[in-house]
C-alpha cells in the first residue's frame, strides 16, 4: 500500500494500520461510492446505495446472498397458510440490538406497523401497506403477518434491504424522523457519525451474533461523486474499494498491481419499450420488424464497452423464475421485409427518448439511430433530464395521449422475484402514472399470469405461470429487450469478502483486510 | 459613509424580495414532479401523494410561497426535500469549506495576478510581458476540470505528493484552489496590466519621475494604488462567483461545499435548498458590491459617498 504519511483522516487510520503489529492492526475500510447517502432509514430510502450502506448496521428477518438467494438471517424459518395470507415466522433467539435491548417479535411488529402507518409518510409505505394487512407478535420469538390478498413474493419483500429490524426502543426513543440520524439495528457494525458532506462511519459490532464476524474494525463509506476522482482514490490507495467503476477507467486501474476489477453479472435489463397504443407500434409486425433491426452486440460493445451481455429474455438471468428465451436475432433483411408487411415500405419517423441522459445512455440512442436508419426509420433522439422523464413518461395522466414512443430505459427487481420484474413494467394497470409500463402494452394473458402466480404458493405453479408470461410477451414485443448490464467494480488485492450483488447492492457482511 | 451604508443595506430588502419571488416561480416552473422524483423508481401512486402531501407540495402556489416568504423573515427556510434537515444546517455546513477555498484561491491569484501584470506593464512588448501574458491566456483558455484532473493525476495519482479527495487539511487545499484560482490569476494579471499601462502614461508619474524618484517607487506607490481601482473591481465581481461554490472544482475534487449542493438540488428537484442557496447567493453580490464601493473610497481618497 503507497501511503504518504498525510493527515487526512482515512489516511491517517490506515497509515495508523500499517504501522501497528500485524496482528493486533486496525482494520479500517474504506468505501467509495458515487452519490451521497439519502438517508439511513431503509424504510424512508428510495435508492439501491442508501440501502447498501444501511446493511452496515440493520438487518432484515430474511435476506440475499451475494447471487440474490433468499436466506434467512433474522428468522429461523417461516411457514406460509395454504390460502397465501398469513406468515408465520419464527425468529433466532438470542440476539441483542446495538441498545442493548433483546430483538423480539415486537420488533417485528413495530417496525411494520411504523412503516403501514401513513402518519409516517415514510417513502415505501405504499409497497408495504398494500398488502400487508397487520402484524402480530405471538410470542417472543414467534411473528404473526397477516396479508390484504395472496402475495407469493412476500418473503422476497422481507428479504429486500429496506425491510429491516430496527431497535423499538431507538425508535420511541428518537421519534420517527431522527432515527434516520441514530440507527440502531442488530447488524455487523454499529453507527458512529455521519457528516453528511463527507463521510458516514460505522465500527465493528463486538457482540455480533454471527460468531467471527465481522473481521474489520470499521467501514467507513465515502461518498467521491465524480468518477475519475473515484478512480483516482483507488490509485492512491485513500479507497480500498469502489463501485461503480466507469468503464474507460477499467484498462488503467487493471494494470495496477495493486487492484483487481471486478466485472460481475447483474439483474439490470436494459431495454427499448415501444408505445403499443400509438401508431405504427400497434402493429406488432413494426415492434418485430425493430426488434430484428437492432444488433445487440453492438450495442454492448459500443455504449458498455463490452460491460454488458445481449439480453436473451423478458426477465434477465438471475431473478427468480426468469426464463432463458434467446436473444432476438440480428436480422436486417427480415425485419425490412416486416416493415413492408405492415405497409411502412419506405419506414417512417419518430421519437427517441432516453431516460437517462448520461454518456451511455448517448452512444446507445445514436446506435439505435443508426440500426433503425437501416431499415428506414427515423428518429429523433431526446435525452430526458430526470425531471422531464417524470413529467413526460412517468406522470402523464392520460395513456390515449401519452407522447412517449420508442423509449430506452432499464430496471432491476429490487425483489430479486419475476414478479417485481414484470407486472411494474408489463401488466395492464401498471400504465403510467402508476407504474412504469411504458409501452402500454395489454395482455389479457400475461395480466391472468401474472395474477395467478400472486395467488400460488406452489413454486412449481408459479414458474409455470412466469414462463407462459415472458414468452407471450416476447412474442408480443412491446419491447426490444437490449443488454444485462455487468457491474464494474474495483478494490484492492488486500481487500477480500466484499462482493456487488446482481441488484447494484454490496454484500458486504464477510469484508477483510490483509 | 456610514449613512450611505446604512441606505444601501436597507435597499436590500426589496431587492432581496423580488429575487424571492422570481426564484420561487423559477423554480416550481422546471419540468418534473418533486414528490415523483423524492418518492423513487419503486413507489406506488398512493406513496407519491403521501410524499408530495408531507412536502407541502399539495398546497396551492400562492400558500406555498406565503409560507416560504414567512419562513424566510423567520429565519426559517424550510427543509430539504431529499435529507429532510434544515436548508440552514445544509447550507451552513456546506459554506466555510467553500469560504475557505475561495479565500485560499483569491489569495494566491490576486498576489500572482498582479504581479505578473505589474511586471507586464513595466517591460511592456518585451520578454516578461509576453511570457506574462501567454501565461495569463493559457489561464482563462484552460478549463477548470480538465486542470482539476491533469493535476491531481500528477501530483496525487503519479507522485503521490497531495491528496486527493476531501477538505480536512491545509494540503487538501493546494489542488482545488490552484485550480479555481487559475483562471481569476489570468483575469486579474489583464486587468492590472491594462489598467497600469494607461496609468504609466499619466502626467503625474512624469512628476514623479521627474522629482528623481527611484522607479520601485514610482511603480509601487504612485502606480500601483491608482491602478488598483480596476482591479478591486474585478476582484470583487471574481469573490462573488467562487463563493457561489465552482461547480466543476468541488465535484473533481469532492469538495464539501455549496457548488455541490446546488447540483445536488437542482438533481433531485429540492426546491427549499435551491432556494436557500439562490437567495444566499443574492445577498452576497450585493454585500461584496458594496464593500467594493466602500473600499474605492479607501483607495482613492477623492472618492466620497454621500
Amino acid at each position: 500500500m503507497k501511503i504518504k504519511s498525510h493527515s487526512m483522516l482515512f489516511a491517517a487510520l490506515a497509515v495508523g494500520a500499517a504501522m501497528a503489529v500485524p496482528a493486533y492492526a486496525a482494520k479500517d475500510v474504506v468505501f467509495a461510492v458515487a452519490s451521497q447517502f439519502t438517508t439511513t432509514d431503509p424504510y424512508d430510502a428510495n435508492d439501491t446505495l442508501s440501502q447498501a450502506m444501511a446493511k452496515s448496521f440493520y438487518e432484515g428477518l430474511f435476506g440475499f446472498d451475494k447471487d440474490m438467494k433468499v436466506i434467512p438471517v433474522l428468522a429461523e424459518s417461516y411457514t406460509a397458510s395454504k390460502d397465501g395470507l398469513v406468515y408465520t415466522i419464527k425468529l433466532k433467539k438470542g440476539i441483542k440490538f446495538h441498545d442493548g435491548t433483546d430483538f423480539k417479535a415486537d420488533a417485528v411488529k413495530a417496525n411494520l406497523d411504523r412503516v403501514t402507518n401513513p402518519e409516517n409518510k415514510l417513502k415505501r409505505y405504499g409497497l408495504y401497506n398494500n398488502n400487508i394487512a397487520k402484524t402480530e407478535a405471538v410470542d417472543d420469538s414467534t411473528a404473526r403477518i397477516t396479508l390484504k390478498t395472496p402475495f407469493s413474493a412476500f418473503i422476497n419483500q422481507l428479504a429486500h434491504p429496506s425491510t429491516v429490524m430496527i431497535s423499538p426502543t431507538a425508535l420511541a426513543k428518537y421519534g420517527n424522523k431522527d432515527i434516520a440520524f441514530n440507527p440502531v439495528g442488530t447488524g455487523p457494525f454499529k453507527f458512529v457519525e455521519w457528516k453528511q458532506t463527507d463521510y458516514l462511519k460505522v465500527a465493528k459490532n463486538e457482540n455480533y451474533w454471527q460468531k467471527g464476524l465481522p473481521k474489520v474494525d470499521s467501514i467507513t463509506w465515502k461518498p467521491v461523486i465524480d468518477s475519475n476522482s473515484r478512480a483516482a482514490v483507488m490509485q492512491t490507495g485513500e479507497a480500498q474499494f469502489t463501485y461503480p467503476l466507469p468503464y474507460e477507467q477499467a484498462e488503467t486501474l487493471k494494470a495496477k498491481a495493486d487492484l483487481d476489477v471486478v466485472a460481475a453479472p447483474s439483474i439490470i435489463l436494459r431495454y427499448l419499450s415501444m408505445n403499443t397504443q400509438q401508431k405504427p407500434f400497434d402493429n406488432p409486425k413494426v415492434r418485430q420488424a425493430i426488434a430484428y433491426a437492432i444488433n445487440k452486440e453492438a450495442v454492448a460493445k459500443i455504449a458498455f464497452s463490452g460491460y454488458a451481455t445481449p439480453a436473451d429474455g423478458i426477465v434477465p438471468e438471475g431473478v427468480e423464475y426468469s426464463v432463458k428465451i434467446g436473444v432476438m436475432p440480428y436480422d436486417v433483411a427480415k425485419a425490412k421485409q416486416l416493415l413492408t408487411e405492415a405497409g411502412y415500405p419506405n419506414g417512417f419517423e419518430t421519437e427517441l427518448w432516453s431516460g437517462y441522459n448520461h454518456s451511455i445512455a448517448q452512444k446507445l440512442t445514436q446506435v439505435l439511430q443508426q440500426q433503425l436508419q437501416q431499415i428506414g426509420i427515423r428518429t429523433k433522439i431526446t435525452l430526458l433530464e430526470a425531471g422531464q422523464r417524470v413529467e413526460k413518461v412517468e406522470s402523464w395522466q392520460d395513456p390515449a395521449t401519452a407522447p412517449v414512443r420508442l423509449y430506452y430505459i432499464g430496471w432491476s427487481s429490487s425483489t430479486g422475484e419475476a414478479d417485481w420484474a414484470i407486472r411494474p413494467l408489463l401488466a395492464s394497470d401498471s400504465w403510467p402514472p402508476k407504474l412504469f409500463n411504458t409501452a402500454y402494452y395489454k395482455s389479457d394473458k400475461v395480466d391472468g399470469d401474472i395474477k395467478s402466480a400472486l395467488l400460488t404458493t406452489d413454486k412449481t405453479e408459479k414458474a409455470k405461470f412466469y414462463k407462459d408470461a415472458q414468452e407471450s410477451i416476447y412474442k408480443d414485443a412491446p419491447w426490444v429487450p437490449l443488454v444485462t448490464e455487468k457491474l464494474l467494480s474495483a478494490k484492492s488485492k488486500r481487500l477480500s469478502g466484499v462482493y456487488t450483488m446482481p441488484d447494484g447492492s454490496f454484500d458486504i457482511i464477510n469484508v477483510d483486510l490483509k | 459613509m456610514l449613512q450611505y451604508i446604512v441606505r444601501r443595506l436597507l435597499g436590500l430588502i426589496p431587492t432581496l424580495l423580488i429575487v424571492a419571488v422570481l426564484v420561487f416561480m423559477f423554480v416550481h416552473l422546471l419540468p418534473g414532479d418533486p414528490a415523483r422524483l423524492a418518492a423513487g423508481p419503486d413507489a406506488t401512486p398512493a406513496t407519491v401523494a403521501l410524499v408530495r402531501q408531507d412536502l407541502g407540495l399539495d398546497k396551492p402556489l400562492p400558500e406555498q410561497f406565503i409560507r416560504f416568504a414567512t419562513g424566510v423573515l423567520r429565519g426559517d427556510f424550510g427543509r430539504s426535500l431529499r435529507t429532510k434537515r434544515p436548508v440552514s444546517t445544509e447550507i451552513a455546513e456546506r459554506f466555510m469549506p467553500t469560504m475557505w477555498l475561495t479565500v485560499a484561491a483569491m489569495a494566491w491569484s490576486v498576489l500572482i495576478g498582479m504581479a505578473i501584470g505589474t511586471l507586464s506593464a513595466v517591460w511592456r512588448n518585451r520578454w516578461p510581458d509576453r511570457v506574462g501574458m501567454t501565461l495569463a491566456v493559457s489561464g482563462i483558455s484552460f478549463p477548470a476540470f480538465a486542470l482539476g484532473m491533469l493535476l491531481m493525476q500528477i501530483f496525487a495519482v503519479q507522485l503521490n505528493w497531495l491528496p486527493t479527495v476531501g477538505a480536512d487539511t491545509w494540503r487538501h487545499y493546494i489542488l482545488p484552489s490552484v485550480t479555481l484560482g487559475a483562471a481569476v490569476a489570468a483575469i486579474m494579471a489583464r486587468f492590472t496590466r491594462s489598467s497600469f499601462v494607461e496609468i504609466l502614461q499619466d502626467d503625474y508619474i512624469r512628476t514623479a519621475r521627474a522629482k528623481g524618484l527611484p522607479e520601485t517607487v514610482v511603480v509601487v506607490k504612485h502606480g500601483l494604488r491608482n491602478a488598483l481601482i480596476p482591479v478591486v473591481t474585478m476582484m470583487g465581481l471574481q469573490f462573488g462567483f467562487l463563493l457561489g461554490g465552482s461547480i466543476v472544482v468541488e465535484v473533481v475534487f469532492n469538495w464539501p461545499g455549496m457548488g455541490r449542493l446546488l447540483i445536488d438540488a437542482v438533481d433531485m428537484r429540492d426546491y427549499p435548498v435551491i432556494q436557500g442557496l439562490v437567495l444566499l447567493f443574492s445577498v452576497e453580490f450585493i454585500l461584496i458590491n458594496l464593500i467594493v464601493d466602500v473600499l474605492y473610497a479607501v483607495i482613492n481618497p477623492t472618492i466620497r459617498y454621500r
